[in-house]
């Protein structure tokens, strides 16, 4: 089984290389052709992907998703199927660009923190699946607010520069672009929302002796704030476009770090 | 002989507009020409493209030379000068195919890449599948025209980006808005480049308001947009409500102030304003562009966008002009295709044909029962297969060589003839249809 986790892992990472290089090829020069090759090689590598999740689920249990690792391979290939699902439908084929980067960082994370230390069953609780599902979907959607806010910078950019050809064609509408980043933070930011609670109620529940405060938590706090603010100022500031796009760009950089942080924690512990 | 494709007329490139204008053909009158074209000449498919750069006959005839006489007499009839002769061109084949393709794919066109074009090729096309004057040959050249134009727009950069400023202005808004539907667009002055933008926007949706120091000119240019005139003062609280504002007035220092803009911007919340500045002098101070969210182009910013385009479509013809030949290539492939595959038909039809006449006077001596019957009949067949295996796959890898399929047609005296789309078609060898027929005694030849 541990080398079926092996190649699936390998193949799929591989995959979502050709497919991270061929959307930019199709970013920056056109034409249909690295677009099939992206699309292509984007759902072979999500088949791959699957094929690890299931490896993982086969060889640990379903109790894996209580660890790190596994909820980044799911989260991951989540952000890709949901991406997959919608490219088409929305004329978002393009945001592959700055989505397949962030899901093959995720599944490479979770490659790395595939040793990452068992929880221990004194902290087990019913709360805690809960909890990382619903953590797993926030930052999902974070993911895809951050490739819209990135696209939403450089059309901004583009448009500023009076640069109009190329990638400026290939993009979708400013004014698409904001409304969809604001959808997708509002639905991350109510599950980050629930996940911090449920968190922080699991924390009360086990006992504060059990779990220890890391960076990795502070990142994630941080990055809550920021969305918080984000949508803060959104409401009652204005805040649209460029500062909204930064905003959610910090949010998910430091969502990020605070996975880094998991997961360099789980390979000490191992 | 067979049919050959044809594309003659004249073109903004031949003639000036004084000529294309009497030469114009009208969708009401395309019946009527075909017809007269038609009187003496073999012409069973037709096509007749007119716009105002271009006035064609795409056609499908044994006479292409013959019938491009004609439409220069039609010409001449319907301008009433012999000026149009110097006008015409005639394409006739592979060329008449390429000059097709480039028209629909806006490669000949004035603004080269232009995509309006390939709509009104479309539409003329439409109209002829109407009037019954499209076959075979026409129908397989205008939907490879119409492959062509679609992977040239979609595969290289010929028709991206926009060249007129009213064009450009509606591609940035709805790259900035996503649509136009229901979008406001402010109007402020109402000059004639600015009234063209706004009719463009208000096309797609858009609701308009015009302010104008002339209050009557203003409620004119709303009343042909189903827009709202409004006063000079509301412009404020107008501009708190656009979203996209054209600004064209004659007066002399800012009509829009960065101050102005300042206190609208948060009227609005900081929504996206998309201003088009064509004015000289400007009527938008250029600090207005630096606030959050708002957008200013002036003239010099959609000129340079205008060069880039075109610069940007010239350099993507090579692709164009790459995918061109290619798809060229396929359709004279498949020509070719249409002349040789009536000598490989008649070829096979001649063998089965001696094969099982064989098999007829042989029969009578055997005693075959009702079952084996089809195993002979299949014999025949797999016989007459691999006898004419090698033969045809040299045949077929032959086919540019017209000399070699006229030895083949030559050598086991094939006779071809011509069905209704102009290819050449086998005539149905006399043979048998089935050997249990033949047994019964009720075979009977087939007539050619």
């Amino acid at each position: 089984m541990g080398s079926i986790m092996t190649w699936t892992f390998i193949v799929s990472v591989t995959l979502y290389a050709v497919a991270v290089g061929s959307f930019f090829r199709q970013l920056f020069r056109g034409g249909n052709r690295p677009a099939f090759w992206a699309a292509l090689s984007l759902g072979l590598g999500a088949v791959a992907h699957a094929a690890f999740v299931v490896a993982i689920v086969i060889h640990d249990g379903p109790s894996t998703f209580e660890q790190l690792h596994a909820i980044l391979a799911a989260g991951s290939l989540l952000l890709t199927g949901i991406y997959l699902a919608t490219m088409r439908r929305y004329r978002l084929t393009m945001l592959g660009a700055f989505i397949t980067p962030v899901t093959m960082f995720m599944l490479l994370a979770a490659g790395i923190g595939a040793r990452a230390a068992h929880v221990t069953s004194g902290v087990r609780s019913a709360l805690l699946p809960f909890h990382i599902i619903v953590n797993t979907l926030g930052i999902v959607a974070f993911a895809l607010a951050f490739a819209v806010a990135i696209a939403y910078m450089i059309q901004e950019q583009r448009l500023r520069q009076r640069e109009l050809t190329g990638i400026f064609q290939r993009l979708p509408a400013l004014d698409t672009l904001d409304s969809l980043g604001l959808r997708l933070t509002t639905i991350g930011f109510s599950l980050s929302t629930i996940g911090v609670l449920t968190g922080s109620l699991w924390v009360v529940r086990t006992g504060p002796g059990h779990v220890q405060f890391s960076p990795g938590q502070g990142f994630a706090i941080l990055s809550w704030l920021f969305f918080a603010t984000v949508l803060l100022f959104r409401a009652v500031a204005g805040w649209r476009g460029r500062r909204a796009a930064q905003g959610t760009v910090l949010g998910f950089l430091c969502a990020m770090a605070a996975l880094v942080g998991y997961v360099t924690r789980g390979l000490g512990a191992s | 002989m067979s049919r050959e494709l044809v594309v003659a007329g004249l073109s903004y490139r031949t003639a000036p507009v004084s000529v294309r204008e009497r030469v114009a053909v009208k969708p009401d009158e395309v019946a009527d020409v075909l017809e007269r074209l038609a009187e003496n000449v073999d012409l069973p498919e037709a096509v007749l493209v007119s716009t105002c750069n271009r006035v064609e006959l795409i056609a499908a005839t044994r006479e292409p030379h013959v019938l491009a006489d004609r439409l220069n007499q039609e010409f001449r009839d319907r301008s009433g000068s012999d000026e149009v002769d110097s006008c015409m061109y005639r394409h006739v084949g592979a060329d008449a195919a390429e000059h097709l393709f480039r028209v629909s794919a806006g490669l000949d066109s004035m603004v080269l890449g232009e995509p309006q074009i390939l709509g009104q090729v479309k539409t003329s096309f439409g109209q002829a599948q109407t009037l019954g004057t499209v076959g075979t040959l026409l129908q397989r050249c205008f939907d490879r025209a119409f492959k062509v134009a679609k992977r040239i727009r979609t595969e290289t950069d010929v028709a991206a980006g926009n060249v007129s400023v009213s064009s450009i202005a509606c591609e940035l808004a709805e790259k900035i808005f996503g649509h136009l539907n229901d979008r406001k667009v402010l109007l402020i002055g109402a000059g004639e480049m600015s009234e063209v933008a706004a009719r463009s926007l208000a096309s797609r949706g858009a609701r308009l308001a015009v302010i104008n120091r002339n209050t009557k000119r203003a409620e004119e240019l709303a009343a042909t947009c189903n827009g709202v005139a409004r006063p000079l003062e509301a412009l404020a609280t107008e501009l708190a409500d656009a979203d996209v504002v054209i600004s064209s007035t004659s007066k002399a220092g800012f009509v829009i102030t960065q101050e102005l803009m300042q206190s609208v911007c948060k009227l609005r919340r900081w929504r996206p304003l998309f201003v088009i500045d064509i004015a000289v002098p400007r009527d938008v101070d250029p600090r207005v562009d630096s606030l959050r969210n708002v957008f200013v182009y002036d003239m010099d910013d959609l000129g340079k966008v205008s060069r880039e385009n075109l610069a940007a479509r010239e350099r993507a013809l090579k692709d164009a002009e790459h995918i061109l030949a290619l798809e060229l290539a396929e359709f004279e492939r498949w020509r070719r295709s249409q002349q040789l595959t009536p000598t490989i038909v008649a070829l096979r039809a001649h063998v089965r044909s001696t094969l099982r006449k064989e098999l007829q006077k042989t029969l009578p001596k055997l005693s075959v029962a009702d079952g084996d019957l089809k195993v002979l009949e299949r014999m025949c067949d797999t016989m007459a297969n691999q006898l004419l295996h090698a033969p045809l796959t040299e045949l077929k890898r032959a086919g540019d060589d017209q000399t070699i399929v006229e030895h083949v047609q030559q050598l086991f005296q094939l006779e071809t003839a011509t069905d209704e789309s102009g290819a050449k078609r086998p005539l149905e060898v006399a043979g048998v249809s089935s050997l249990p027929q033949l047994v019964a005694g009720q075979a009977q030849p087939r007539k050619a």
